[in-house]
């Protein structure tokens, strides 16, 4: 008797509570009907192991789902993870970074930094990761329980039943065109670099000496009062490569106007460094006169050799990279 | 191959679940009773399957309940509504139909074994 009390409660407990007495009248009903007139334990046993468990009836009962999500809304709710994470880590991984750039004290070396801001931006990527998988992951749990429609087909990104028109919405895009994430960080993160270097160039860039304890920053090869006074030039480079960062990521392929915009930015580029390097007080006297009694060249022709290589350098890389640009749109 | 089987002819079943227990509540049947008429035809459902599927056809106003407490033990009958009738001669009428295009193509899958 006791047996059959406490199935019928472990049924009952798992229903709202206007359903509990009927159901639970039924089911005694039932049991009662199913045993024979004199009943042992084991009699009572067997019935309610033809029964089930009682989690199982419950649920039939309920016609509430037994899953968090399914499949009407599995295939939107993975589409938006991995549509959200990305951008939500590459948003924690900036604003790390940007703590660390302006927050960049004398006497840090870029490798100390840059681990902190390695180690920092990782644990930042996980912590949003684990918040968005949260949330987004509580939001579907109400949405599959709160779903007042009738019918089970799997929902599209509009939330509506899939049609062939969905189709229109969805880009073609050639792989060798395809802008990957991975290409996006890495130009974000070369931005900051250089930034952080060009601005703190007077304890970072220059010449180290090997003092048996580590490295030991000897003296700057610029002038850190000239490169300043470049200061909205180089944030006017600096916003450009952002910008042009994030509109590839957006767009998500290389484009005519994406090829033209990167070579704007490329000439932008060149002409403030040109304007830069040939600044008269660009490099450190000392830094100039130190390379003199190393080298067995005059003050000027370092200056020269120093000047045209870079630049040398520049404009190749920069060439290089605009014809990707508009080969890779082309293709 | 007995777990794929197994869960093939639960799928198979399932569907005709609704219209088998319809078509014994032409007259009105408790439960257990319903259980019984159901095996004594061969059909075996579970009982947790049935209870709530009951329940659901009340919901959907198929069929109807009356608690009858004139006996030593309660009992809940269910009986087909009016409009459950309908919808179990159209469900009957659909189904007899497929059976009888199902059994085209199993034996035309006969007779190709066979040429």
């Amino acid at each position: 008797m006791n047996l059959i009390e406490v199935y019928i409660n472990e049924v009952t407990r798992r229903l709202p509570i206007k359903n509990r007495e009927d159901i639970g009248l039924e089911l005694k009903s039932t049991i009662e009907d199913m045993l024979p007139d004199q009943y042992t334990e084991e009699d009572v046993k067997n019935v309610l192991e033809e029964l089930g468990n009682p989690a199982v009836l419950a649920s039939g009962y309920n016609e509430r789902p037994m899953h968090l999500i399914g499949p009407k809304f599995y295939d939107i709710y993975v589409s938006l993870l991995k549509m959200i994470v990305p951008i939500a880590a590459v948003i924690a991984f900036i604003v790390v970074l940007t703590e660390y750039v302006v927050g960049f004290g004398k006497g840090d070396t870029v490798l100390n930094v840059g681990l902190m801001i390695l180690g920092e931006g990782i644990w930042n990527i996980v912590h949003v990761f684990i918040q968005v998988f949260f949330w987004l992951t509580l939001t579907f749990v109400i949405l599959e329980r709160m779903d007042c429609s009738k019918d089970d087909y799997p929902r599209t990104m509009s939330l509506n039943k899939w049609t062939p028109d969905d189709l229109k919405n969805i880009p073609y895009i050639p792989k060798e065109r395809v802008v990957s994430k991975g290409y996006v960080l890495g130009s974000l993160l070369w931005t900051a670099v250089w930034g952080t270097i060009y601005f703190n160039a007077d304890h970072l860039a220059g010449v180290y000496k090997d003092s048996g304890s580590g490295l030991e920053f000897l003296m700057p090869a610029l002038n850190q009062d000239v490169l300043n006074s470049f200061w909205p030039l180089i944030i006017l480079v600096l916003g450009l490569e952002v910008a042009f960062a994030l509109f590839l990521f957006i767009k998500h392929q290389w484009t005519r106007q994406a090829a033209i915009l990167n070579t704007i930015r490329e000439i932008v580029a060149i002409i403030v460094l040109v304007l830069l390097i040939s600044n008269s007080n660009f490099f450190n006297p000392e830094f100039l006169a130190y390379m003199n009694t190393i080298l067995e060249f005059t003050e000027e022709q370092i200056k020269r050799f120093i000047i045209i290589i870079t630049l040398i350098l520049f404009l190749l890389f920069s060439i290089i990279n605009c014809i990707d640009g508009f080969r890779k749109a082309n293709r | 191959m007995s777990n794929i089987l197994d869960s093939l002819s639960i799928e198979l079943r399932r569907g005709t679940l609704t219209l088998a227990v319809l078509s014994q509540l032409r007259t009105q049947q408790y439960g257990y009773s319903l259980v019984q008429k159901l095996e004594k035809s061969g059909i075996i459902i579970e009982q947790s399957t049935l209870y709530p599927l009951l329940r659901r056809l009340e919901k959907q106003e198929l069929v109807k309940s009356i608690w009858d407490t004139t006996e030593s033990r309660p009992r809940k009958y269910y009986l087909l509504t009016e409009f459950g009738r309908d919808v179990y001669e159209t469900l009957k009428e659909e189904w007899l139909k497929n059976s009888s295009e199902l059994s085209k193509l199993l034996e035309g899958d006969g007779h190709d074994e066979f040429n």
